[in-house]
């Protein structure tokens, strides 16, 4: 039960925390590192509101143990998007494209989004479904999540890539 | 004025017999419609459109716009940015200091006598706070309903996992072990569990069978109208829980306040049920009941009744312990432990005449309450209003009733024991039509009900949208031409395809009188925003869960105030700043508190204007429109008018109470008259792909017509019919959950499926707008006629495909497999 | 009341230094690499809460999809989204690459491990028909050394594998599979995606002029653990394909079975459906 200390690039930040091992990546983005963005929907990794992108994929940060990310680690949660031109975009087309009604499973899904225009931003309809089947929605019905993707993709700026692991 | 009202006859006369042309040629494309009897029921039909009370707004929509004006515009919701930053605020991202965690101690057994609460000596208990029954300050009763649910059980137990006492405690592991210390005592008493028990009670009318409630309709003879029948059609049909499965997870938190009193704040449908339901357990007057939203993940009814008992928890440690305690249940303990839809048994017996004439509709509506009341009473009615509603019949017997069972209560769900209701009739009337050899949607085109005719409860309908729909979704699904296409489980077929059909009405605004009863206020406040700009604030109790509400409330004032709606918000209603505009449910909100807010915008333009006269135009009167305040050739913008009101004036606060039209009448006791104050109607055409070889069901197409009157947003209309219709679809295919030794088997989201991205068919939506007259600007309930009609629909392509009618939902390959079992 | 947090983990950086951690009963923890069965698991109840954890994270000899002459050799720790991406895997053992495809969401491919999915013992997972019909091994290390167990001699009982406490899975080496050969992959599930399987199975065969020269399938969640049907691979061999042959295919899969009614389906279904997707996959194979 001895704490470790992580330093990671979070957001385009150098962020350190000192947490048990083996807490979920979740519970330190939110309560050690204050990035209440991300939610708890399920605490299985079946709902994807606690996606994130760790080192380029997309991931349920409730189902990993902190202590294995290691230093040096990139995670971009939903609190990143803004601090880009294409995170702006994707959420710009979110707005306008009605793809939010309640919003919890917003932080997750638009992460999903970002990481999905990241590695591919001209992706059929299919690969669009695809890439958000690991997030849940119960109020919109999937359509206009689908409809914003498309839109960002349609503007998405060229040359945009995210590296994976 | 005479020249226009000839104008108008000539019109309605035009319109009719073009309508009666269309019934004529749509008559002769059926190879099911005999010559004579065509021109029979084109006359009719052209008689009965004339027979109309013959005002123009009922044949063409009103177009009474304001062209430049913000309503019927698909504007971004207002609270679009904050969530897709990340910034909206739950309840379990709000920062409490010094908060403690809530944890509840339950029963282990669906039935029972506890003898008492034994807590284990080696526990240090001067760590933690624990709350009994002793512990309640008032009366230990929820109010709703009735008086029968206590908030904390102490003598009787009637469902596993009933709350028997509460531990607050500095973290959530300490008072997880806290409650684990304490041991329940109960004797364990014989429960029932399931709905087939139910049934079987019902059927063999054992006395066991307790009854939570229950309510019969009368019209007209049933059993005459069965005897004068040619065919007589019997059909039973089942449906299991569902649950809401909002996204996140229900959550309250309490704050003692230095008033004595508490302050509840989280994520709930209704505040002020919150505070009438509690105010008595709590000891408190309702002023010292404090109610307010945090940001809501979803619910869909979910949150409508469970966030009393769940704050109530809260509130009685905070009181208790003197600080915040706060309690967010996990999946497991959500999908256990909070309300789901009823499970129904739905009987049906109709007259038929060979003519496809309905002479008889007797049906028996049995819901399952779980163990006590709550809400259950007005969810049977509005499923009773719905089982047999929709089609022309002059003789109709509904028997209603909801009975308990050892489980959680249960509560309300999107539709409120309408989609059940629906169910049942839909899949019956694909097997009526069948009796008389018509074709699915030419039996409902013949039965459906019109302008003029009476609903079960006695009711006339004053709607143009009923059968338009159901026209209209027909023609843009083309099933005419596809229901001959249809496979029956021919051997041979690499794909088995299916179209099926639904037709519907749900009933808008509270059941009865529930809206006279509740007397909905809305205000509106003019003040200075924080960029020092004229703000109008909409002030309701109505809560933003995701439908857009707050949206399309600010879109109705700034409509009728002609400013940009980046001049009004609607911020989460809090009881010390907002008045009662009634709970969050019933399809009522864009309805009757858009109403309200509009009547309240209406009085705050008269109010400005006249302050506008006296300072800007020397006593001339002015008038708003167009964000200018005019009068001749002067104008000053509603900017420039309402910064000098505050500035002169201070803030301006106005308040509108909402009242039904006397016109409406409903009589709870014989339990007839105007069920609703109006309806919305839809109609759902579902196409089906059966696989032969595994025997799974892939919905492919959904093609959608609603009436729901003025579509104030049809971005956010739009966005709910998408989301309802997704809820349908798994609780037509994939939602499926039971009792299992008492509790509910599938409690968690790897064995509840609900469906994702790839699970979804294609949506084509269409809406007819036909606006409500009795409450500007004419909206009519939007939330949960989604929900209605697909699970039918589907049921009935299910039947075209394959040949087998499908009575359970949901409808699974398990399930064709075992029917086709049968069949051999 | 324990919880996650309370586990104590070690992070070893190299194969060595996990073997001697699990070496010693002392330190020796619960191997968890990508996490995403065993923290469901622990969140669920359904395992009781280690004492200790040994993270595989950082040991990267467990890493890479090596190509030998007759082989493909897969680290423990390649991830269902490496499989998946893998032109080799893709190449030679299509069956492998598709199931990897259908494991939970892009999120749970991108961390969840092949040797996770196997080691989980689960009679659900959804890798290990497409192993089993590989014929291939799992190499399994201990700080005393190597050895080699047979895929379809791995599964001892339900969630129960041939591992001592000590071993971790090292590798798998699957041979390739001869020219002419074709797999084909089926999950049944209870929606499109992200769904633990009613019935999974995969096939791997060689047709010649119309008839079934080589065959070997297996399926998933119809017992308590993967099974390869070797009675049916014997029944079926140099019998011609034609509706009749097929129709009684699925009754032979039909009676080697012994499924159970669960949360997802039940016992008389899964029977049936068995036969047909063993058919449906032989249909397919025969197309080409």
């Amino acid at each position: 039960m001895r704490n470790v200390k992580r330093t990671w690039n979070v957001n385009g930040e150098r962020r350190t925390a000192e947490f048990p091992p083996m807490r979920r990546l979740l519970d330190v983005l939110r309560n050690d590192l204050g990035l209440k963005g991300s939610k708890e929907g399920c605490g299985e990794g079946e709902c994807g509101a606690c996606t994130i992108i760790l080192n380029g994929d997309p991931v349920v940060s409730c189902l990993i143990p902190a202590g294995q990310i290691a230093d040096g680690s990139e995670i971009i949660t939903v609190e990143g998007l803004e601090k880009t031109d294409s995170g702006r975009i994707l959420q710009q087309a979110y707005i306008e494209k009605g793809a939010v009604q309640c919003g919890f499973c917003i932080p997750g899904m638009i992460v999903s989004s970002y990481s999905l225009l990241s590695k591919n931003s001209n992706p059929s309809n299919r690969e669009i479904r695809e890439a958000h089947a690991g997030n849940l929605c119960r109020c919109t019905g999937y359509e206009n999540i689908v409809k914003a993707v498309r839109r960002a993709a349609e503007q998405w700026p060229a040359g945009k890539r995210v590296t994976s692991a | 004025m005479y020249i226009q009202s000839i104008l108008k006859q000539v019109l309605i006369i035009f319109l009719s017999l073009k309508a009666a042309n269309q019934a004529l040629k749509r008559s002769r494309a059926s190879p099911y419609d005999k010559g004579s009897r065509s021109i029979r029921a084109t006359l009719g039909y052209f008689l009965h459109t004339l027979n109309l009370r013959l005002r123009l707004r009922e044949i063409m929509p009103d177009t009474k716009t304001n062209p430049a004006g913000v309503v019927g515009k698909g504007v971004a919701r207002l609270d679009a940015e904050d969530k897709v930053r990340g910034r909206s605020g739950y309840v379990d991202d709000l920062e409490i200091p010094g908060c403690w965690i809530g944890h509840l101690v339950r029963s282990l057994v669906p039935h029972g006598r506890l003898r008492g609460l034994k807590r284990d000596p080696y526990f240090d208990w001067s760590r933690v706070v624990v709350a009994t029954p002793k512990d309640i300050p008032g009366i230990n009763v929820v109010v709703m309903h009735d008086r029968s649910m206590p908030l904390l059980a102490f003598d009787e137990v009637r469902y596993l996992g009933e709350p028997l006492a509460l531990v607050a405690a500095p973290t959530a592991r300490l008072a997880s072990e806290a409650a684990a210390s304490i041991t329940p005592e109960i004797d364990a008493l014989t429960p029932i569990l399931t709905l087939n028990e139910l049934v079987s009670l019902f059927k063999s009318e054992d006395p066991r069978l307790f009854r939570l409630s229950s309510q019969t309709i009368v019209k007209g003879d049933v059993e005459k109208g069965l005897s004068e029948a040619d065919h007589v059609v019997e059909g039973e049909y089942t449906a299991g829980h569902q649950e809401q499965l909002y996204l996140e997870p229900q959550g309250m938190v309490a704050l003692p306040e230095a008033n004595g009193g508490v302050f509840i704040q989280g994520s709930l449908q209704c505040p002020y049920y919150v505070v009438q339901e509690l105010h008595e357990a709590l000891n408190l007057p309702p002023g010292k009941i404090r109610v307010k939203q945090a940001a809501v993940g979803g619910a869909f009814g979910g949150k409508e009744d469970f966030p009393t008992l769940l704050g109530g928890y809260c509130a009685l440690l905070a009181l208790k312990s003197g600080r915040p305690v706060k309690i967010v249940f996990d999946r497991n303990q959500d999908i256990r432990y909070t309300t789901k839809r009823h499970p129904a048994w739905v009987r049906h017996r109709t007259g038929l005449k060979k003519d496809g004439t309905i002479t008889a509709m007797r049906v028996d509506y049995l819901l399952d309450g779980g163990a006590y009341l709550t809400l259950s009473d007005v969810v049977m009615y509005r499923g009773m209003l719905h089982a047999a509603m929709g089609y022309r019949c002059e003789n109709i017997f509904v028997n209603g009733l909801v009975a308990r069972t050892n489980t959680f209560p249960s509560g309300a769900f999107r539709g409120f024991g309408a989609p059940q209701a629906i169910w049942g009739l839909e899949s019956h009337i694909d097997k009526l039509a069948q009796a008389c050899g018509m074709e699915p949607h030419e039996f409902r085109l013949k039965n459906g009900l019109r302008l003029g005719d009476t609903t079960p409860t006695g009711q006339v309908l004053e709607e143009m949208g009923a059968v338009r729909v159901l026209d209209e979704a027909l023609k843009k699904s083309g099933f005419d031409g596809k229901i001959r296409r249809c496979s029956h489980g021919r051997r041979g077929e690499k794909k088995w395809y299916g179209i099926g059909v639904s037709f519907f009405a749900h009933g808008s605004g509270f059941t009865g009188d529930g809206e006279s009863r509740i007397g909905t206020k809305a205000a509106l406040d003019l003040d200075f925003g924080l960029d020092a700009k004229p703000l109008v604030s909409v002030r309701v109790s109505s809560t933003e869960i995701g439908q857009g509400s707050a949206t399309a409330l600010s879109q109705i004032a700034a409509d009728e105030l002609s400013v940009g709606i980046e001049s009004v918000g609607c911020p989460y209603p809090d009881t010390a700043l907002v008045p009662n505009s009634g709970p969050t449910v019933a399809s009522r909100t864009t309805m009757i508190v858009g109403a309200t807010v509009h009547g309240a915008a209406v009085k705050m333009k008269k109010a400005l204007e006249e302050y506008a006269s006296d300072t800007f135009f020397k006593g001339q009167s002015a008038v708003l429109k167009g964000g200018f305040f005019r009068c001749g050739s002067k104008t000053f913008s509603f900017q420039e008018v309402a910064g000098d009101y505050l500035k002169q004036e201070g803030p301006l606060h106005i308040v509108h109470q909402f009242t039904l039209p006397p016109t409406i009448k409903w009589d709870q006791k014989t339990f007839r008259g105007d069920a609703y104050p109006g309806y919305s109607w839809g109609c759902n055409v579902a196409e089906v792909e059966v696989d032969p070889v595994t025997l799974e069901i892939h919905l492919k197409r959904v093609t959608s017509c609603y009436d729901i009157g003025r579509v104030i947003n049809p971005l956010l209309a739009k966005g709910q019919i998408e989301g309802g219709l997704t809820q349908a679809a798994g609780y037509a295919l994939m939602e499926k959950i039971g009792i299992k030794g008492g509790r509910f088997d599938a409690d968690r989201l790897q064995t509840y499926i609900i469906p994702t991205a790839l699970d979804i068919p294609e949506y084509e939506i269409h809406f007819i707008e036909f606006p409500y007259e009795h409450a500007a600007p004419g909206a009519k309930g939007v939330g949960e006629i989604p929900m209605d009609g697909l699970a039918p629909a589907t049921a009935n392509a299910v039947y075209q495909a394959t040949g087998l009618r499908m009575t359970d939902l949901p409808i699974t390959p398990e399930k064709l497999y075992e029917r086709l079992n049968e069949k051999r | 009341m324990k919880t996650i947090e309370d586990i104590e983990c070690l992070f070893p950086c190299n194969l060595a230094e996990a073997l001697a951690i699990q070496a010693d009963e002392r330190t020796r923890g619960k191997p968890i690499a990508g996490g995403t069965d065993l923290m469901v698991q622990w969140a669920s109840g359904v395992l009781p809460i280690s004492e200790r954890s040994v993270s595989l994270a950082a040991v990267a000899e467990l890493k890479g999809i090596l190509e030998a002459e007759n082989e493909v050799v897969i680290g423990a720790a390649v991830t269902h989204a490496e499989l998946r991406r893998s032109s080799l895997i893709q190449h030679h053992f299509p069956s492998l690459a598709a199931a990897a495809a259908t494991v939970g969401g892009l999120q749970i491919q991108a961390r969840g491990t092949i040797a996770g999915n196997v080691a989980n013992a689960s009679p659900a997972g959804d890798l290990v028909p497409s192993l089993l019909i590989s014929e291939g091994v799992v190499v399994v290390v201990s700080a005393s050394g190597e050895r080699t167990v047979p895929l379809d001699r791995f599964y001892l009982a339900y969630r129960k594998v041939a591992l001592m406490p000590d071993e971790l899975i090292a590798r798998f080496i699957l041979p390739k599979p001869k020219p002419g050969h074709r797999e084909v992959f089926r999950k049944l599930g209870t929606r499109a995606a992200q769904a633990i399987s009613k019935v999974v199975g995969s096939c791997r065969g060689r047709v010649e002029d119309g008839v079934i020269k080589y065959c070997r399938v297996a399926l998933g969640s119809v017992a308590p653990v993967p099974v390869r049907l070797m009675e049916f691979e014997s029944w079926i061999a140099g019998r011609k394909v034609d509706p009749t042959m097929l129709d009684e295919a699925e009754k032979v899969v039909s009676s080697l079975i012994k499924p159970i009614d669960d949360i997802r389906s039940t016992a008389e279904y899964r029977k049936w459906v068995s036969g047909r997707l063993v058919r449906s996959m032989l249909e397919e194979m025969v197309v080409n």
